[in-house]
């Protein structure tokens, strides 16, 4: 596929979205509810883990990304899957993460998290010339961690509140702060900014191939928790939340965080 | 007279430091009788965790979960502000459809782990009643994805010293928190107070085939 193929491809993804978009929006509702939703959080007073105060418009988004995600999104990982080994599908996965690690080390520096910055710097070395330009992962058993960051993370390091959650089709699960904090990283990548053939075959190819590597270890635990939960969205709204507090605290877990079991007596008194 | 107060004020601020210096020093308490409970419990699993026969792996963790979980508490949780609110007949529907349910989730979720053996690492007592257990797999094979993920279970210990397990958790993703945000959600979204209760009720049983 050459990158006007591509091109053609994804600006029908994109028209699809925004046809889908449209029906979930009617279906639900009047299209003007979108501000109407956003107005009605803001004096949502809602707290705790799953202040959602967007939910309305979230849940709109989430049956966009439904769509996409049946229509488009699992038929084309499964045919991935189909006509690829197991360990061409961990090469990309591992090619992506490298050429993602310039980012990495920036939010690192950006934290103060120098060890964790050697490391990464490490990685890339070693996986870059040893691990054939990034496609095997030698760093790992040589014992230096992959791990991930973003400029969401590291507003929530400088203190940033996450800010109302947010669900966008393509982009899943996210938060104010954490969307803000992918535009910048996007930003950061000196391909988007360049205007050349090269350039624009990179953007397209890295970005499909990206969505299929993140989609196709998923396809079963996401259909388990659709097929186990009983609001598919609050449940990856909560799974998404826990694992970005880790994430943000870079695996320092904190158990006085977690929600009381209760007021014992209270219990006691309900039994 | 201010050089009075200013000596009070300088020795209170002391006092407050070296009193937070001291809170935030002193180690974190481990509780042995918790860790020796989830071992017995991780011991008991491991011939289950190898069954090859599914439906005997689900009734070998069916009757873990019956023996170890404390359902109630776990139902009334996951309720969060509505707990309150459920009716007697609605308890008796919700409780042991909440149980099928919950019991569902923990089959499949250990489901995952076939053939681990399971050691407890670690502790941490938020309360003397609410104990933090950790674990991690005893042998990984080199590059397995679950060899460094961490394996929690939240022990309650009610007024007479007996333990229960209240949640399970992976890399600090709880399974119980995670019901609770779905449950309040379905509430709220269906009219809250017993009617909301009503529709969550009747998810569940479709979900259960109860």
């Amino acid at each position: 596929m050459d990158a006007k193929q591509l091109t053609a491809a994804l600006a029908a993804i994109f028209m699809l979205s925004a046809a889908t978009g449209h029906a979930q929006m009617t279906e639900a509702g009047d299209p003007s509810d979108f501000v109407e939703d956003l107005k009605r959080g803001e004096a949502d007073t809602t707290e705790g883990a799953d202040s959602d105060p967007w939910e309305g418009f979230n849940r709109k988004m989430f049956a966009v990304n439904k769509v996409i995600d049946d229509g488009f999104l699992v038929p084309s990982a499964k045919v991935y899957r189909a006509v690829t080994h197991k360990k061409q599908r961990k090469g990309l996965r591992n090619l992506l993460a490298n050429a993602r690690t310039p980012i990495i080390l920036i939010n690192d520096l950006l934290q103060g998290e120098f060890k964790r910055a050697g490391e990464t710097a490490s990685r890339f070395v070693v996986n870059t010339t040893i691990g054939f330009g990034g496609m095997g992962d030698p760093a790992e058993r040589m014992g230096i961690p992959q791990h991930s960051e973003d400029f969401g993370q590291t507003l929530a390091v400088w203190g940033a509140p996450s800010g109302p959650y947010l669900f966008l089709p393509f982009f899943g699960p996210s938060s104010i702060r954490d969307g803000f904090g992918a535009a910048v990283d996007t930003a950061a990548d000196p391909v988007i900014w360049l205007r050349t053939d090269a350039a624009r075959y990179t953007r397209f190819s890295r970005a499909g191939a990206t969505a299929l590597a993140l989609r196709e270890p998923l396809i079963e635990p996401l259909a388990d928790i659709e097929a186990n939960s009983l609001d598919y969205y609050a449940s990856l709204r909560s799974f998404y939340m826990q694992a970005r507090k880790r994430e943000i605290a870079n695996g320092r877990t904190n158990f006085e965080d977690l929600p009381d079991i209760g007021d014992f007596d209270e219990f006691d008194e309900i039994e | 007279m201010l050089n009075t107060v200013g000596r009070i004020l300088t020795r209170t601020v002391w006092a407050a430091v070296c009193a937070s210096v001291f809170l935030l020093t002193s180690p974190v308490h481990a509780d042995d009788s918790a860790e020796a409970f989830v071992q017995g419990i991780l011991d008991e699993a491991e011939p289950i965790l190898e069954l090859d026969d599914q439906a005997a792996f689900f009734d070998g963790i069916e009757e873990l979960v019956d023996k170890y979980v404390d359902m109630r508490r776990v139902g009334f949780f996951v309720l969060g502000q509505y707990a309150r609110q459920m009716s007697d007949a609605q308890k008796e529907e919700y409780f042991p459809l909440f149980e099928k349910y919950a019991t569902r989730i923990y089959q499949n979720t250990l489901s995952d782990y076939a053939g681990q053996k399971l050691n407890v690492t670690s502790s941490v007592d938020r309360s003397e009643r609410d104990i933090i257990v950790n674990s991690k797999i005893a042998n990984p094979v080199p590059g397995d994805p679950l060899a460094d993920a961490v394996f929690h279970w939240r022990v309650y210990r009610n007024r007479d010293g007996e333990m229960f397990i209240f949640d399970a958790g992976a890399n600090d993703v709880w399974l119980a928190i995670e019901q609770q945000s779905q449950f309040k959600s379905v509430i709220a979204n269906n009219g809250g107070g017993e009617t909301g209760i009503k529709a969550l009720i009747d998810q569940l049983r479709d979900q259960v085939g109860g």
